[in-house]
């Protein structure tokens, strides 16, 4: 450890991972200041990476050159593409984890990165100079100086843990708070507040009957999240899953008047999709049953993950109430539930780069901003970890739009409509959802990067070859006639109205029943043999012809927006001063600051009548 | 640089009767949205008035005269198609209607001057006029919208918005939420709510013609054989002479158009030329337009010579829907047990018996078209749309509603069918402020059991 660095990193979870690994890859001095070595990337709740829109966003990071998809194929337990009876652009993976693998194998690749020094220690005072990040003060080692400080504290800045009416000081079980931090930016003008999020219990394998229960497997075919992983043959161990009965309703119910989420010992707000079982019960008293998930937490692991049961209620109300559940009759506790309140910094207060507003070079990601989720963590970390490299290097910003990633509606998300509950991304958040696919991440962004240094040549390669052959063969099949001899068999077979001239192949492939796969045969013989190199080629073949209508127009609502998007609004400009705009408008946007046209017309209540006022405004000055 | 893609149209003469009206295009699609309704070999010059005509399709609509302003000289900077037709407003609305089909929006509020601002066209001292002219108008179109929101017709557009978040909120939990234990809704039951949506748009799309039927005038076309009387009638309502009564068959071959009010409503007659095969070229071409008026025609008077023995009129009586008004002419010169023969051939019908050329019963005519126009319109009192952008957008929301219920009976995958919906959701938005992902992920976490 020297005590000058060009990038710290605070916080050793997933987003502090994937923000230290980019710094130090983009060629930085890079220091990780974490409480525990050995944490790296530990999962503090589920065991598992991905699921529905979070799927998307792993691909994403995959393709700027993040670590979390190649992580999490290495060491998943079992794999599944979700959603598989909808449409292509909602299909997602998700994975089971090997916890105790994929944070072991994280911190090798943390310890083993060129650039990139880890500190066991803890940050509790940032130290500032003409509005610039100029060091950080640690317990054990003092002042250590920087260019650009990034937060990544996760759950820990002033941590409390609630299991009935006892209330724990930490950051996650068995691990201690961190103090300090919130206070020192709280004195330089950044605003905190608190949020709340809470864990199942984890039971003893032994104690648990799985013949009661029905065992669920991953695909038989399971599909990796990184493009750039090969030779993919991960396990398929199975998750049970059971559910609960009036029974362990009522025994939940009775302790509802001492548990800290009804006697208001938990000031901050929660997750409404990820509600605690008392929630859940209150919220929707006509259902008499609740599906649980028990999943594995590693490889032959003696403990289980009750998924669908996190809650804070007495530990003697928890195991008598999991007891009356089938399977689980004599299950014995490893850890109990718990819920867990922290600090946390609106994230109005960032710039799309996730600097702060109010402090030069400090970047806040990850849990902090008011987010939940290992995948919404990590993208943030990464984007973090770029733009403060990019900054110190006098390079341009790297900022993602909505129309290009689900990591651009995230953050925009988060600026313009500054959360009060944890953020989980959703598909129904981004409106290019269509355009926006998991198969298709890596042709939207890994020329970014590559260009930024952060994707391999070797990988980026890749995708140059698969759009190569993917445009070839749509034009091909575009501009190319084939006669009724040819298509015919293939329609008569699949029972559709066959043709009585010479079409192009489009034509075909736009029938609701019919798919590129099924004439892909009548190809050229070198075509077949090119497309037959990638795998996911075929679908995004038929995708992009089947739904070109809905493609397209996706498309001219994105090019109908885009000058709005890169308007730019001067950082200085006082909105209280616009009189031709709404009180309630111009409070808004006094309060968000939005750096472009394009974020204000998303803030709510400020109208279409508003932004062409701003726009005016604007124009005069 | 622009910073408006769109191509707006918007009447920029005053609304109602007048000699000529101007309607104005401006943005960068002007030129080929105009192109399309006038003909083929048109050669646009910038600055230069040139005659030509409106077409849809092959049916003439009117004689115009198109002035081109050449980007960036014109008002708003953009290029600007100016179109002078006659100032009736039924030509007025199918030119601007044309368009819209065609691609064009119909402006805002105070765009024009908008965009000839931001494109720099209007110097800064001038600014401030702009900005509060256009917040003058912007107001005044909330006012309109928020009076409009707060009667019975508000109440049924918050219900049609709402159910149409319901709509979406229902596949947007299948798509985001399908590892929940909750039940999917079966595409039937998707359809059957989309439809009850519709259901409830028609009626306002009706009613915004039945209110503008009223501010404009009802159109009401006079039909019958030859020399039935049909020009005299006309002159019995409008008590003077201007249209040449003869006793030869055929005299009339325009179709003239002329007003009068009763009741409250405007009556725009139009008489045409009898109708009959011919081989009179001039007058065939005026027999073809009087089924043009027929076809537009909000009311039909039929006039019949209870002389005559009676024709097959029933071929006349186009559309069953239609608003008709049997008259039996000519009771001054007619025994009253043929006219009673007469009743009784069209009981189905509103009759009425009259003397058009002694001005017999002329005003129980009125009244009873009167009667005829406001009858089947329910709740006219009560429910309005009355603003072109509102309706235009009740439109928009209802065709794209369309689409999204035959993407789903096609079986096209959700997000594809809530891709349609969410663009619906965002027309009715235009009259009722925008929804947010966040008003849909509330509806689900309200009334779903979300989280495992």
């Amino acid at each position: 450890m020297k005590h000058k660095y060009d990038i710290i990193v605070v916080g050793g979870g997933h987003a502090g991972a994937e923000a230290s690994l980019a710094a130090a890859r983009l060629g930085n001095k890079t220091l990780l200041i974490t409480l525990d070595k050995n944490g790296i990337s530990r999962m503090s709740c589920n065991p598992a990476i991905g699921g529905l829109a979070k799927g998307h966003l792993v691909a994403e990071i995959d393709a700027l050159g993040g670590e979390m998809g190649k992580l999490i194929d290495k060491t998943g337990l079992q794999f599944k593409i979700l959603n598989k009876s909808k449409g292509r652009a909602v299909w997602s993976p998700r994975a089971q984890a090997d916890k105790i693998q994929y944070s072991k194998t994280m911190s090798e690749t943390v310890t083993s990165q060129n650039n990139l020094d880890v500190l066991e220690d803890m940050a509790i005072k940032i130290n500032v100079a003409n509005h610039v990040i100029s060091s950080i003060d640690t317990e054990k080692n003092g002042t250590i100086s920087c260019k650009s400080l990034i937060l990544t504290c996760g759950t820990f800045l002033n941590g409390k843990m609630f299991i009935g009416d006892n209330v724990y000081e930490g950051g996650r079980w068995g691990e201690r708070k961190s103090y300090g931090l919130t206070e020192s930016l709280n004195n330089h003008g950044i605003e905190s507040g608190r949020l709340k999020t809470g864990t199942p219990p984890r039971i003893h394998k032994d104690s648990i009957n799985f013949s009661e229960m029905t065992p669920q497997h991953g695909d038989p075919d399971p599909k990796p999240f990184s493009f750039q992983t090969t030779n993919f043959a991960p396990p398929n161990i199975p998750c049970y899953i059971t559910k609960t009965n009036p029974e362990t309703h009522k025994i939940i119910y009775n302790v509802l008047d001492i548990s800290p989420l009804f006697t208001g010992a938990i000031v901050g707000s929660g997750p409404r999709y990820c509600p605690s079982i008392e929630l859940k019960l209150i919220r929707f008293k006509e259902k008499h049953s609740h599906l649980l998930f028990v999943e594995p937490e590693w490889l032959n692991s003696n403990q289980y993950y009750i998924n669908g049961y996190p809650t804070s209620i007495p530990l003697d109300a928890q195991l008598k109430s999991i007891r009356t559940v089938p399977g689980l009759k004599n299950a014995e506790f490893i850890q109990a539930g718990y819920a867990i309140e922290y600090d946390y910094f609106p994230s109005r207060q960032l710039y799309r780069t996730l600097e702060t507003k109010n402090i030069q070079n400090l970047y806040l990601a990850g849990q902090i901003n008011g987010t939940s989720g290992y995948e919404e963590a990590a993208a943030l970390g990464l984007i973090a970890g770029i733009n403060a490299s990019q900054k110190i290097n006098k390079k341009e910003p790297f900022i993602l739009e909505r129309s290009e990633s689900y990591i651009g509606v995230l953050i925009d998300d988060l600026i313009t409509k500054n959360p009060t509950e944890p953020y989980r991304m959703f598909t129904s958040r981004a409106e290019y959802r269509l355009l926006l696919r998991f198969d298709n991440a890596d042709r939207r962004l890994s020329t970014k990067g590559y260009n930024l240094g952060l994707l391999p040549k070797q990988a980026y390669e890749k995708v140059v070859i698969k759009n190569q052959v993917i445009n070839k063969t749509i034009n091909h099949i575009r501009s190319t006639f084939y006669s009724p001899d040819k298509i015919n068999d293939i329609l008569i077979n699949k029972q559709e109205n066959p043709v009585k001239s010479g079409v192009s192949l489009d034509k075909i492939i736009k029938r609701q029943n019919i798919h590129f796969s099924d004439i892909i045969n009548i190809l050229p013989n070198n075509l077949i043999s090119e497309i037959n190199q990638s795998a996911s080629i075929k679908e995004q073949i038929d995708i992009d012809i089947k739904y070109e209508g809905y493609i397209k127009r996706n498309l001219d609502l994105i090019e109908s927006v885009k000058n709005h998007e890169h308007y730019k609004i001067p950082k200085n400009i006082q909105f209280s001063d616009i009189q031709t705009i709404t009180h309630e408008a111009r409070e808004k946007l006094d309060l968000i600051k939005p750096e472009t046209l394009g974020q204000a017309s998303r803030i709510s209540g400020v109208s279409p009548a508003d932004i062409t006022s701003l726009m005016i405004y604007l124009k005069r000055k | 640089m622009s910073y408006i893609n769109s191509t707006i149209i918007a009447l920029s003469t005053p609304p109602g009767f007048g000699a000529i009206a101007v309607i104005r295009l401006s943005g960068a699609e002007s030129i080929s949205i105009v192109k399309q309704i006038i003909p083929g070999n048109f050669v646009f010059i910038p600055n230069k008035a040139t005659f030509t005509q409106v077409f849809d399709n092959k049916n003439h609509i009117d004689d115009i005269v198109l002035t081109y302003f050449k980007s960036p000289n014109s008002y708003t900077s953009e290029d600007i198609v100016e179109i002078s037709c006659h100032g009736s407003p039924y030509i007025v609305e199918k030119i601007i209607s044309l368009c819209t089909k065609r691609g064009a929006s119909i402006a805002q509020p105070g765009e024009f001057t908008k965009r000839a601002f931001l494109n720099s066209k209007i110097d800064l001292s001038q600014a401030e006029g702009v900005n509060s002219l256009i917040h003058a108008k912007t107001k005044a179109a909330h006012s309109s919208a928020r009076n409009l929101l707060d009667g019975k017709t508000g109440a049924i557009l918050k219900d049609i918005k709402s159910q149409l978040i319901d709509a979406i909120t229902l596949l947007e939990l299948e798509l985001d939420f399908s590892e929940e234990e909750i039940e999917f809704t079966s595409t039937k039951t998707i359809t059957n709510k989309l439809n009850n949506i519709n259901a409830l748009i028609r009626p306002l799309l009706l009613n915004y013609y039945f209110g503008k039927m009223l501010k404009d005038g009802v159109k009401t076309g006079i039909i019958g054989a030859p020399n039935s009387g049909k020009s005299s009638l006309m002159n019995a309502f409008l008590q003077d002479e201007r249209v040449i009564v003869s006793s030869e068959p055929g005299t009339t071959r325009d179709s003239i158009e002329e007003s009068f009010k009763r009741g409250g409503i405007q009556f725009r007659l139009i008489d045409t030329a009898g109708l009959r095969t011919t081989n009179n070229v001039i007058e065939n071409m005026g027999i073809d337009r009087s089924k043009q008026t027929i076809k537009h025609a909000d009311l039909l008077l039929l006039l019949i010579d209870s002389t005559k023995p009676i024709e097959a009129f029933d071929k006349y009586i186009l559309n069953p829907d239609k608003k008709i008004i049997i008259i039996l002419n000519k009771m001054d010169i007619c025994e009253s047990k043929v006219i009673n023969t007469l009743k009784q051939h069209f009981n189905k019908y509103n009759t009425i018996v009259i003397s058009a050329k002694n001005h017999t019963n002329i005003h129980n005519l009125a009244d009873l078209m009167v009667k005829t126009v406001k009858s089947g319109s329910p709740n006219f009192d009560e429910i309005f749309i009355t603003h072109q952008r509102h309706f235009d957008a009740l439109i928009k929301t209802e065709k794209n509603i369309d689409i999204a219920i035959e993407s789903a009976c096609n079986n096209n995958p959700s997000e594809f069918v809530v891709t349609d919906l969410r663009i619906a959701l965002n027309h009715l938005d235009e009259i009722l402020g925008k929804t947010t992902n966040d008003d849909i992920l509330n509806n689900i976490f309200q009334n779903f059991c979300i989280g495992k």
